[in-house]
């Protein structure tokens, strides 16, 4: 897509993008997704497996909160490897020494 | 005209009484009977009307060559001008109008105590706490603290998050309700917190899921994973017991039936893992401890 030159530029960059500004097929959505279909009459039918269902889990005797104690300090993981937590090598070495039956 | 217009009812009623004396063979004084006698034949005559009163208001048009059929004009001869008032009776409920009750004597609506709606406000008495208390909060998590957390742990913090932003936005709903006009940046503050430890939850968890799926490729080229599930089922063989079966036979024979037993033991486990972390305490739990997340699914 070519903006017009007027829009070139860092402005509208910043707006946000609407299906007047791309070609036809572009849907934008609200990511939210489907809860059934259309019918050809008009009507809507609801797919009872497609609706979503959030289950919360049990907090009665959980004590964490969103927030943590000013007063500790801010840790920072210290890690040999470049690739850090995001390692699979250090994955798997905490997964067999922590007895690596799963 | 006047003295026989006072006249006639008298009259009316001594003729009647005349008739009642003749029909009944009763010889009457007049002089006597008929002031007595005028009372009750008029109050009759006004009872008979009571009664008839519904035919003769129905039949409006009883004149001579009046219609016979139905007149389909229902409003017809209503006159506002002439205050005819309308043709057929109106329904009234005899029932009496209801008094509202004062407020003082109104009985308390009864309410759930342990109802779940009641999580979206920070306290019961009050819609909205005040801003020192808003302000009152600690940081958000760092990614780095909520990496040693469980599965289940994130799972109930999100959770918790997610609650405390409803209470969040429905004290901020008052405020704006109340155009109280303060509170909003210590709200806002909060709301953030909460925002940065719910992104830190999901930065943990897409982080681990991306190393576990990685790790499985690695583990597939591990010679101490076996993954084909052909043996006894065992995946992880470490290296040293490897080397060991080479020197001692009985000493390998007990090591297997070891690893069988852990074996085993660990189908039951599995199953009842949700179990178990459910009666577990997470607070308590050290940070460094084994996560159910972290654990590879392999």
């Amino acid at each position: 897509m070519q903006p017009t030159r007027i829009l070139q530029g860092m402005r509208y960059r910043k707006l946000r993008l609407t299906t007047k500004d791309v070609n036809k097929g572009f849907y934008k959505g609200t990511g939210t997704g489907t809860i059934g279909r259309h019918t050809k009459h008009g009507g809507y039918v609801i797919d009872w497996t497609k609706v979503r269902t959030y289950v919360c889990p049990p907090l009665a005797d959980f004590k964490l909160t969103p927030f943590v104690t000013k007063n500790t300090q801010k840790v920072y993981g210290q890690y040999s490897d470049a690739q850090g937590p995001r390692s699979p090598a250090l994955y798997l070495s905490r997964w067999k020494a922590e007895n690596g039956l799963d | 005209m006047a003295p026989s217009g006072v006249i006639r009812p008298s009259m009316g009623a001594v003729i009647e009484s005349c008739r009642a004396a003749q029909l009944g063979g009763a010889p009457l004084r007049l002089a006597t009977r008929a002031p007595t006698a005028a009372r009750p034949s008029h109050l009759t005559s006004q009872r008979a009307a009571a009664i008839s009163t519904t035919a003769s208001l129905l039949k409006r048009h009883k004149y001579e060559g009046a219609r016979k059929t139905r007149d389909n004009n229902k409003h017809r001869g209503e006159s506002a001008v002439r205050r005819t008032g309308p043709r057929w009776r109106s329904s009234v409920d005899s029932e009496p109008l209801p008094k509202p009750v004062p407020r003082d004597e109104v009985p308390p609506v009864e309410t759930d105590p342990n109802h779940g709606l009641w999580d979206f406000f920070f306290d019961r008495k009050t819609v909205a706490q005040p801003p020192a208390a808003d302000a009152a909060h600690g940081r958000a998590w760092m990614v780095e603290e909520l990496r040693h957390k469980s599965w289940d742990d994130l799972h109930r913090l999100w959770w918790v998050c997610v609650k405390e932003r409803n209470r969040i936005a429905t004290a901020t709903w008052e405020r704006n309700k109340s155009k109280l006009g303060y509170g909003d940046v210590e709200a806002t503050d909060r709301d953030r917190q909460v925002r940065l430890t719910m992104r830190g939850i999901k930065h943990t968890l897409t982080e681990r899921f991306n190393a576990w799926e990685d790790a499985r490729k690695l583990a597939e080229a591990d010679p101490e994973i076996n993954l084909s599930g052909a043996g006894n089922g065992t995946i992880y063989t470490p290296a040293e017991y490897l080397e060991e079966e080479t020197f001692d036979e009985t000493e390998a024979l007990a090591a297997e039936e070891s690893e069988e037993k852990t074996a085993t033991e660990a189908e039951p486990a599995a199953a009842s893992k949700a179990t178990a972390t459910a009666t577990l305490d997470p607070a308590e739990l050290p940070a460094s401890s084994k996560s159910e997340g972290a654990a590879p699914r392999l």
